[in-house]
């Protein structure tokens, strides 16, 4: 029942969006009832979302895509989270997200109707195009044709409460972007030179960068204490497909700053937003087509990935043929130096899409290769951390005094200062690279991080004024955000360089000795819970005599698709995380794989600062 | 001048410190380390031979380690795994014909951008 009153509504939904969109010569829509029946769709989609939600939550069976997903034993959380851990009703919720930013749009926009008809018309379009996707090959509203009581569970590994609102988030990031592609490709039909629009770009695609960060950084998170591998990201397909519109975001961004009037900024920023959009669809089809083995195993079949690879072709090709069609008006030229604002940023700009498509290159080549040799090869990390950290690493230090150049000069006021922080710097990073074991990245990155921590505080202190208002932390926001990525740098080289690894041999009550803490094995039990059986190990965790914590490392295993996940016990402090999993029991002696990672929450310190100035800077000054 | 001098005393101290750091000697452990790290525990998802803890993976780390010690360089390892296993297991492809486009282009572009910001670089500056 509850199914289908949300496909009727998903059809309904479909055809209001695609009245909206019927030119004016044939239905002449008041301006009143355009914005009546767009609101009115998205209503009905949402009405859709939640009663897949509803199905999910009631577990009922009768519906095929809950039966397949979901189970009368999981916790609520995980039931809720259900409906977007596969791929029909993530790909539902998707489409709620876009009709949803459109709605938003149409209340928020201060833009004159004209402008704002263009836009929501466009978003409707992408709308349109992935609701028939969702009607015609992802149906999550399919009649289960067995009567049955029980389902067949949801992936154990995605039971998890960060990576129950890791899709949202990762999707409002995505989505938010088909917003940015509409008023893109919408100021190209615009033939005033009205600059509103790019207000709004800077804003919306703000919100989106900020949600795809926080989408990567739970996703990422998450990975690094449920795959039990130590480390946090493996530069897998995936993660890789999430990297490259994040990438091309932030170029959006910083980009949106240089706007001083300029056509040819303009032109980039909206090839920017085409681009953007267009990577969010392409990593999609990557994902979801089955064509990469990667840690996200969707189930994959041939027709959808041929329907999205027609979906990027349409946005994409609609995108870049106005953006041809519509030729610049005038020109002017930038004013380059070295190195000025403006050079600065292009720089930033070059680089990043470089980045990009290197990321681009190394996640498809392998198919590319295949197809032409017929010879399975890898891209992995080695490769990435070759190419992609060089290429970047100009960025970073580009970045630690960026937001100080001028726009008309290229002198930096009060260089000396710099300078001198600069020097006392690095010698602190020598001293430090002295006294423990040398390594050139980790060196580079200890060096870069820290410099631009300083410089930006040094850039703060140097304006000789602190204010306690929000439009104070609004001028320094550019500089909060660098510290944050500074910090961030800081601790990707230290945890990923100077990870230290141990193996034990260990049985009840027995002590082991990690870098000044003392680790005893309590007892190793085997607990009941709602939907699984836990084998739990108890550490205690003593720094000289105090008792400061306990690690729990398990193992978990689902009976109802019969899986083991591995859990790994972590010990979070300031400075360092103790990362302990469970290995096999011989005997009454089990073997423990311990991990010491310097600096982890530096990391994750850091990206949350990234969010936080992201959410600043969407408030107006 | 004064501040020209201790910048020249500082780059020298910094010169003495790199120096001495670099010296320090790589020992087994850490090339296997460096080593199983880019080869690809081939009956895992997206994990390296380090990182895993299959039977795969230990039976590679195994003979890496055998091999080093028969006296073998990293190359001629590689070497013998990928005629074993095929070029899949190294997660750094090699530097050869086929892979050529996969190294090359980000470094190819990146020159020719770089070279396009000279040349704008240049006429505003001349304007």
């Amino acid at each position: 029942m509850i199914s289908l009153v949300g496909f009727s509504s998903l059809c309904l939904s479909t055809l209001f969006s695609f009245l909206v969109l019927i030119p004016k010569s044939i239905i002449n829509l008041k301006i009143k009832y355009f914005y009546v029946i767009l609101r009115f769709s998205t209503l009905l989609i949402c009405v859709s979302f939640l009663s897949l939600m509803t199905a999910y939550i009631t577990s009922d069976f009768s519906n095929f895509n809950v039966f397949q997903n979901s189970h009368s034993d999981k916790p609520l959380i995980y039931k809720i989270s259900g409906t977007w851990g596969n791929h029909e009703g993530s790909i539902l919720l998707w489409l709620s997200m876009i009709s949803i930013y459109g709605f938003l749009y149409s209340f928020i926009s201060r833009s004159f109707d004209g402008f704002k008809i263009n836009v929501l018309k466009i978003q409707n379009g992408i709308f349109l195009i992935f609701s028939l996707f969702v009607i015609f090959t992802s149906n999550p509203f399919l009649v289960n044709s067995v009567d049955v009581n029980e389902g067949l569970g949801l992936n154990p590994i995605l039971q998890d409460p960060a990576l129950a609102i890791h899709p949202p988030m990762l999707y409002l990031g995505y989505v938010g972007f088909s917003l940015v592609f509409s008023l893109g490709i919408a100021s190209l039909l615009e033939n005033n030179n009205d600059q509103h629009w790019i207000v709004e770009t800077k804003k919306w695609s703000i919100v989106s960068w900020t949600f795809l960060t926080a989408g990567i950084a739970l996703g990422s998170y998450w990975a690094y204490y449920e795959l039990g591998w130590g480390g946090w990201w493996f530069w897998d397909p995936v993660e890789n497909i999430s990297l490259m519109p994040w990438i091309v975001g932030l170029a959006l961004v910083h980009s949106l700053i240089m706007i001083r009037g300029e056509q040819a900024i303009e032109r980039w920023i909206v090839f920017l937003s085409i681009l953007c959009f267009s990577l969010s669809v392409l990593g999609t089809f990557l994902v979801r087509s089955g064509i990469l083995t990667s840690v996200h195993s969707f189930a994959s079949d041939a027709s959808r990935g041929l329907f999205i690879l027609l979906i990027f072709f349409l946005t994409t090709g609609f995108g870049f043929l106005i953006f041809l069609i519509k030729s610049p008006t005038k020109k002017n030229n930038l004013r380059l130096l070295l190195i000025n604002k403006t050079s600065a940023l292009i720089i930033n700009n070059i680089l990043m899409i470089i980045a990009m498509l290197t990321i681009l290159l190394g996640t498809i080549y392998p198919i590319i290769i295949e197809v032409l040799t017929n010879t399975r090869i890898s891209v992995g990390g080695p490769y990435f951390n070759s190419t992609v950290l060089p290429i970047l690493l100009p960025g970073f230090l580009l970045m630690s005094v960026a937001p100080v150049l001028s726009w008309q000069s290229n002198r930096i006021k009060k260089f000396r200062n710099y300078v001198i922080v600069f020097l006392l710097l690095s010698l602190f990073v020598c001293l430090h690279a002295y006294f423990t074991d040398f390594n050139i990245w980790g060196f580079i990155g200890f060096l870069l991080g820290s410099w631009i921590i300083f410089a930006s505080i040094l850039s703060i202190i140097l304006r000789y004024k602190f204010l306690f208002s929000f439009n104070y932390l609004k001028s320094i926001n550019s500089f909060v955000a660098h510290i944050g990525v500074g910090i961030m740098i800081i601790g990707i080289t230290f945890s990923s360089i100077y990870q230290n690894e141990y193996n034990f041999e260990i049985s009840s009550g027995d002590k082991i000795n990690v870098d000044g803490k003392v680790l005893k094995l309590e007892n190793v039990k085997v607990v009941q819970e709602k939907n699984y059986q836990s084998l739990k190990a108890t550490f205690s965790v003593k720094k000289g005599e105090e008792l400061v914590g306990y690690i729990l490392p398990a193992k978990n295993f689902y009976p109802v698709s019969k899986m083991i996940t591995t859990e790994a016990g972590i010990y979070h402090d300031w400075l360092q995380d103790i990362y302990m999993i469970l290995g096999n029991e011989q005997d009454g002696v089990w073997s423990v794989k311990v991990y010491l990672n310097p600096l982890v929450s530096f990391i994750w310190i850091g990206v949350f600062i990234m969010i936080f100035s992201g959410f600043i800077a969407i408030f107006k000054r | 001048m004064k501040f020209q001098h201790y910048f020249n005393l500082v780059l020298y101290f910094l010169f003495f410190f790199i120096c001495n750091s670099v010296l320090s000697a790589e020992d087994l452990n850490n090339k296997i380390k460096k080593l199983t790290l880019e080869l690809r525990c081939m009956t895992c998802q997206n994990q390296s031979v380090y990182d895993s803890d299959s039977e795969f993976a230990n039976d590679i780390k195994n003979i890496v380690k055998e091999k080093f010690n028969e006296g073998l360089n990293e190359k001629e390892i590689k070497i013998f795994l990928t005629d074993r296993y095929g070029e899949y297991i190294l997660f750094k492809p090699y530097f050869n014909l086929k892979n050529m486009l996969l190294w090359i282009t980000p470094f190819l572009i990146l020159l020719v951008s770089l070279g396009f910001f000279a040349r704008n670089l240049k006429k505003t500056q001349s304007n």
